[in-house]
């Protein structure tokens, strides 16, 4: 065993990472029925629906405005804050016939062929990126 | 007895499987990914293992938001390749080893690690795609498996220490199965990546290549590692490296690196790759070498 974990301690550290939306509980719980309503798109029947009618297909679940918003928008970045996780919004890019790293390249700030790039060059280094706080 | 012959760890990128299916591993932009693994296909083919215990994350797919198991084991006669939006992988349906699997569980159970028991299920990238890059584009899976999935998507996942310690368990419940059969243990996923935000397409080659060095040999420095150090180092999904501990817990004290392999990208993530043989006790001490020349 290792020594117990202060979890007051151990979520503040979630929070101290650049860019970063770490899935936590808190996140979990805001987002349940968002990532539920992405998990809906993994049948084709209803990838049909919400293509014909996204806004109705949305309203039948009890996503908050925003988030509904956000969906509409396909601002990725804005599904994190309010609670979605990756592989949950991964239905919602698949059915559009985006791949990971289209997808990803999006909440960046560079284009997607910028972003290929940088990762064919070895991708983005950590240097600077690990600590809101302590900045190393 | 079963035993524990070897462990392989691999990256489970669904990019990889994509490049498999569609034929495009000669590619210029795959090729180098690919390469590391020509060696493992062909020791794979020599090794011949009867039963590979799986070490993997669902990414959404058999699990949603409703049930989230820290620990679960597939004990059902086979798994089918899953739906992830795209059309199922024209890949071989996963036969597992009920047997085994809910000896395992039982085993791990009496060992206190509450286990979730899993008897119908489908299989997604996670699995599957580290079974092409061991074994290629066969019409048969070579061996039977079992799934052993690990929650990495909410947190908090299972600590490093946690994992090395099942893995652990794993290995004393194996070596008390009956029958005479030849296992690996694998574990998959990683290595640095991030799929998310603005800090997208976090790579970090030299801890990478630290955690590689440390997998062979008798550290465990490895199971201390804590999750804050993934996050801020590997990228937000490069948490996926505890689940190698498992597969490194379960080849004891000291192991010997027979392979590996590292590329810088595959799609989004560097792809890593290791094969570990346990050595056995004694002559890790020195007092079997005699006996083993």
């Amino acid at each position: 065993m290792t020594a117990p974990r202060d979890i007051h301690a151990y979520l503040a550290e979630m929070d101290d990472i650049p860019g970063t939306r770490v899935f936590t509980a808190a996140r979990a719980r805001q987002g349940y029925h968002l990532n539920q309503f992405a998990m809906s798109l993994m049948k084709a029947a209803n990838r049909e629906a919400f293509k014909a009618d996204e806004r109705a297909y949305l309203d039948a679940w009890p996503m908050t405005e925003d988030q509904k918003q956000a969906v509409l928008d396909r601002d990725f970045n804005r599904c994190l804050s309010l609670g979605g996780n990756i592989y949950f919004l991964a239905k919602l890019f698949s059915t559009d016939g985006k791949s990971f790293a289209q997808a990803v390249s999006t909440m960046t700030d560079m284009s997607f062929e910028d972003y290929t790039a940088m990762m064919i060059a070895g991708g983005r280094s950590p240097v600077g990126q690990r600590s809101i706080k302590e900045k190393y | 007895m079963a035993r524990i012959t070897a462990g392989v760890a691999c990256s489970h990128i669904p990019a990889l499987g994509v490049a498999v299916d569609f034929d495009k591993t000669g590619e210029d932009y795959w090729a180098p990914a690919f390469a590391g693994f020509d060696w493992t296909r062909k020791w794979e083919e020599q090794e011949k293992p009867d039963v590979v215990i799986l070490v993997y994350n669902d990414h959404a797919t058999a699990f949603d938001m409703k049930f989230i198991p820290t620990f679960a084991i597939g004990c059902a006669e086979s798994f089918t390749p899953a739906d992830e939006g795209w059309g199922p992988r024209q890949v071989p349906v996963v036969e597992g080893h009920p047997d085994l699997a809910w000896h395992i569980a039982q085993s791990a159970i009496l060992d206190e690690f509450d286990m979730t028991i899993i008897n119908e299920m489908e299989v997604d990238h996670g699995l599957t795609v580290p079974l092409s890059m061991m074994f290629g584009k066969v019409d048969k899976w070579p061996c039977r498996v079992i799934p052993l999935a690990v929650n990495v998507v909410t947190y908090p996942p299972p600590s490093g220490n946690r994992c090395w310690s099942l893995g652990e368990a794993i290995r004393r419940a194996v070596e008390s199965y009956p029958e005479d059969l030849n296992v690996q243990v694998w574990g998959t996923g990683g290595m640095s990546h991030q799929l998310q935000g603005p800090r997208a397409g976090l790579i970090n080659r030299e801890w990478d290549n630290r955690f590689l060095d440390q997998l062979s040999g008798s550290t465990d420095a490895l199971r201390y590692i804590p999750h804050i150090e993934y996050l801020r180092e590997t990228g937000s999904e490069g948490i996926e490296m505890v689940m190698w501990l498992i597969m490194r817990g379960a080849m004891g004290q000291t192991t010997e690196q027979l392979h590996r392999h590292y590329h810088v990208p595959a799609s989004n993530t560097a792809v890593g790759h290791i094969v570990l043989r346990p050595v056995p006790d004694a002559e890790a001490s020195g007092e079997g070498v005699g006996a083993a020349a």
